[in-house]
């Protein structure tokens, strides 16, 4: 049995000089100017990422949070605009209300407050202080001020003496710190870099939780936060042991998923809906597994097994539950329910992300299949390519047409596209997606559609293709694949949009990407290694960002 | 058994039926079916021609009109007792209280109307042209196909339950039983025909049919049908298969029909289970051009007193079905045409014919079970 990598002793002595030699025989990475500091609202999934970190698994709460806006392709970025709502407010409320409450009941609180009060009955300062300063470094992601532990004690001092419970006090200053700014958004916050005069540098404790965020997809662990107060994260050596340590850990493959979550736009299956007469086999377990088994495949490929970025494309391995072997007209490993893994046969039509039921499913109509917007998402998402919105006086007339003797979608849209007004678009859109019409709108395989054999061959960027394996290989080869996951994963971990001064810094990553043999492990390293990561400027003239920047950082080294 | 070939073969004989699938010929020809619906093949015309005396008399009928009034006034307290009370009254009236459905021979009830049309549904299962006595069957008479093409069909069973409302459409007990299969998993069989021609599956030669059980309970969708293509578990015992007869056969242009054998099905009706041998069984099955689904027929002889074992056993299903267990239990006995005892020479088993229902699905052996989940 394969031993995975960092199972291997010495693999940090490996890793170090391995990436040495890389980092001395490769490009050198260039100078950058980095970007503004950002507020960025916690995702739900950080939030409840965090939340099970400091907490454990056994908090348990529902909830609904505001919608991010998708903005430049990822979520992320729709993160740094993101405003709180009043009803978005009730709701963070409403949960900090319920955590909290859990936190002091009788179930928890003897794991979860470490100190024990004088009495139960009656407030204890002493105890809500150690309480307070220790849950509230990792929810704040910074040691607290002085100021800020006196506000949670007072709450929960007040609260305790008029209920009588010691308790209900802590829960209530909890609930307090849980729905505060300082926790909901994380900040960059910034300080006069000392080496470079006039110039700003993100604080320690921002750094923590810029690489956190980014690797782990949650705020820091004890160990980096110290690591952040010793200023460790400042020297190169400091800072790639904990990025070893924390590529090692369980929880990457959490960072791995959110990014992978958020660059495929697989949100969208939250609101997927599926005709039931026409797709009775779509429902929406189904709709939630054929997400899963993206990002089982994907975790599987490019964490676990630390392989290609491009076999994505590619690759026949993957992960099937009764329902979606249902639909892939396979045997399910285990019918009484459950993952197993499955590879499909070398000369199956089948094979890579694109044919799989969570990319085929979602990018199409609810009652058939739609080679525009499987075209489409393969430009936008995954090649990073802009397609235009089509003109809102669109006419589909011909492309609906119940009476029509167009029995396929590659007959009605070549009807469709007689309209010039249509067709420099659907140029752009339909030779891909018309290579997946094998597959109907919930991801079966046919070679018919009305009786009449689907011809799915196309081409793509002048690679022409046959079938679905066909485009599957283009799409392995094609040049823009690795370069759009480089560019959204670098926005991603920013937390930004790529400005015009990223581009060396972007065409760096391209190359040691490419160096590294499409390596996502590495490129996670990379980037997380590199000092644009970190890189922040001033922002421009503008006085009360900048406050509230400054207002919000801590002090460093409170103690 | 490979799974792989199921999946392969399944793909191939749906797709064959229009357009060659690019997919190569792979290790092996397997199809797989679970079978969903399984009724009695009954022949109901408009005006119910084929009962011309109307329907049978039923057990509570019976009681009703042979009952004095007073007594019937007590028993049923003038209209405001439970049925239930009533059930037992009617089912108790053997000559010293028996259950007339358990020990249907401790009266005598009027005899059962049964099917006297011409038409109905089945195969030839004696070879014989008229159904006249062989070394393995009785004399009967025989039905022909409503277009009149076949004139040799056997189907006694059908001719025996044919004029009981419970056994007709519009009756509980068939339906009830299919629904009560359906939703409790109980019962249901699958069928695997191995052998099948790679590369034009549509027409094999030589295969082999394989009768199992499922562990499984049908997957259905939210209109309650049965999904295609979904997996399911036989039923083992001590690491084998706890039914696993097979037959031979053959599929041409698409339709399954094999030769005859003894087959051991289990069996759930009405909240009772059996496990009955259908003597000389043999199936036809058209297979849908998709390879989604089959529906054809199952013939062969079926034992009397497992036929009574299963209809006895049903329960207060009975009180539905309208007929009397008496009468039917001679019916049977009277109408039996297969397999005369080689003491009394009165035949022990009747023939009949299943219209059947069957999805594609995927037959999953012991040794592929509990594949470990990988994450």
């Amino acid at each position: 049995m394969r031993r995975k990598f960092k199972d291997l002793p010495l693999r940090g002595v490996v890793l170090a000089t391995a990436l040495a030699v890389l980092t001395a025989c490769g490009p050198k990475e260039p100078a950058s100017e980095g970007g503004t500091p950002d507020l960025r609202r916690l995702t739900e999934e950080q939030y409840r990422n965090t939340i099970a970190d400091v907490f454990g698994p056994t908090i348990t709460y529902g909830g609904r949070f505001d919608p991010l806006q998708r903005t430049d392709g990822l979520i992320a970025l729709g993160a740094r605009t993101a405003r709180v709502t009043p009803s978005g407010f009730e709701q963070y409320y409403a949960l900090a209300d319920s955590i909290s409450a859990q936190v002091v009941d009788e179930a928890h609180r003897e794991t979860l407050v470490a100190c024990k009060p004088a009495s139960a009955t009656a407030a204890d300062d002493a105890c809500a202080q150690a309480f307070f300063g220790e849950i509230g470094r990792v929810l704040y992601r910074r040691p607290l001020t002085d100021g800020e532990i006196k506000t949670a004690v007072t709450a929960a001092h007040e609260v305790g003496t008029t209920t009588g419970d010691f308790y209900q006090g802590l829960a209530y200053g909890l609930a307090g710190m849980m729905t505060t700014p300082k926790f909901l958004f994380v900040v960059d916050a910034t300080e006069p870099d000392p080496d470079h005069q006039g110039q700003v540098r993100l604080t320690s404790y921002a750094h923590a939780s810029r690489l956190s965020f980014l690797l782990w997809n949650s705020a820091p662990d004890d160990m980096l936060l110290t690591a952040a107060e010793k200023g460790e994260l400042y020297s190169k050596s400091g800072l790639e042991k904990q990025i070893e340590r924390m590529v090692a850990s369980p929880k990457v493959e959490g960072g791995v998923r959110a990014f992978f979550t958020d660059f495929l736009d697989l949100r969208k299956f939250e609101t997927l809906q599926k005709d039931p007469v026409i797709y009775p086999a779509f429902n929406a377990k189904t709709g939630e597994d054929a997400k899963e088994q993206i990002l089982r495949t994907i975790t599987d490929h490019v964490a676990t097994r630390d392989l290609d970025y491009r076999d994505l494309f590619t690759t026949r391995r993957t992960f099937l539950t009764p329902a979606l072997a249902r639909i892939y007209k396979v045997p399910a490993g285990r019918p009484d329910g459950g993952w197993t893994d499955y590879e499909f046969p070398d000369k199956d039509l089948r094979g890579g992300l694109l044919s799989q039921i969570g990319f085929l499913a979602v990018n199409a109509h609810p009652g058939r299949s739609s080679p525009t917007i499987r075209g489409r998402a393969i430009r936008e998402t995954l090649l990073c390519q802009k397609v235009p919105d089509p003109p809102g006086n669109v006419d589909f007339s011909l492309f609906n047409d119940p009476d029509s003797p167009n029995k396929t979608a590659r007959q009605r849209l070549t009807t469709h596209a007689t309209n010039p007004t249509c067709a420099g678009c659907h140029k752009i859109t339909d030779p891909i997606g018309l290579g997946l019409e094998n597959f109907d709108g919930v991801g079966s395989l046919r070679m018919a559609e009305n009786g009449e054999a689907i011809d799915p061959a196309g081409d793509l960027d002048g690679v022409a293709f046959k079938d679905p394996a066909g485009l599957a290989k283009a799409m392995r080869k094609s040049p823009a694949a690795p370069t759009c996951l480089v560019n959204r994963l670098y926005a991603y971990a920013l937390g930004r949009p790529i400005e015009t001064s990223d581009k060396d810094t972007v065409a760096y990553f391209q190359q040691v990407f490419a160096r590294d043999g499409y390596r996502v492990p590495q490129l996670l390293r990379r980037i997380a290694g590199s000092d644009a990561f970190f890189k922040v400027r001033p922002p421009k003239a503008d006085a009360a960002t900048q406050a509230a920047t400054n207002d919000s950082a801590p002090k460093e080294n409170p103690s | 058994m490979s799974l792989r070939r199921s999946v392969l073969t399944l793909s191939i004989l749906g797709l064959c039926a229009c357009f060659a699938a690019p997919v190569a010929a792979a290790d092996g020809g397997t199809l797989g079916f679970v079978v969903r619906e399984w009724y009695i093949a009954l022949h109901e015309s408009k005006f119910m021609d084929e009962c011309p005396e109307g329907l049978t008399m039923g057990n509570d009928e019976i009681w009703w009109r042979s009952a004095p009034k007073d007594f019937r006034a007590k028993v049923t307290d003038n209209g405001l007792a439970r049925s239930s009370i009533r059930y037992y009254e009617v089912m108790d009236r053997g000559k010293n209280g028996e259950d007339v459905c358990l020990n249907p021979t401790s009266i005598v009830d009027p005899p059962l109307r049964v099917v006297e049309g011409k038409i109905g549904y089945g195969h030839n299962i004696d070879g014989t042209q008229d159904g006249h006595a062989t070394a393995k069957t009785c004399k009967h008479d025989k039905f022909q196909s409503p277009d009149g093409k076949k004139t040799d069909i056997d189907n006694q069973m059908a001719r025996l339950v044919g004029c009981s409302f419970g056994w007709r459409k519009t009756g509980m007990i068939q339906l009830n039983g299919n629904e009560v299969r359906a939703t409790s998993g109980y019962g249901m069989v699958l069928m695997e025909v191995t052998g099948v021609n790679e590369k034009d599956p549509r027409n094999s030669d030589n295969v082999t049919v394989t009768f199992y059980r499922s562990i499984d309970q049908f997957a259905m969708d939210s209109a309650g049908q049965p999904l295609p293509f979904s997996t399911y578990r036989i039923d083992t015992l001590d690491g084998k298969p706890r039914y696993s007869d097979s037959l031979k056969g053959k599929i041409t242009n698409g339709v399954l029909t094999t030769e005859r054998g003894d087959v051991r099905l289990p069996a759930y009706d009405n909240f009772n289970f059996g496990h009955p041998t259908i003597k000389d069984m043999a199936v036809t099955l058209e297979i849908a051009a998709d390879g989604s689904a089959g529906k054809g027929m199952v013939s062969g002889y079926y034992d009397v007193e497992e036929f009574w074992y299963l209809t006895a056993g049903v329960g207060q299903v009975l009180q539905t079905g309208q007929f009397s267990c008496p009468a039917m239990y001679v019916a049977a006995h009277k109408l039996a045409d297969g397999y005369p005892d080689p003491k009394t020479g009165e035949c022990t088993h009747l023939s009949v014919g299943y219209n059947v229902k069957a999805y594609a699905a995927f037959v999953q052996h012991p040794d592929k079970e509990r594949r470990q989940a990988t994450r």
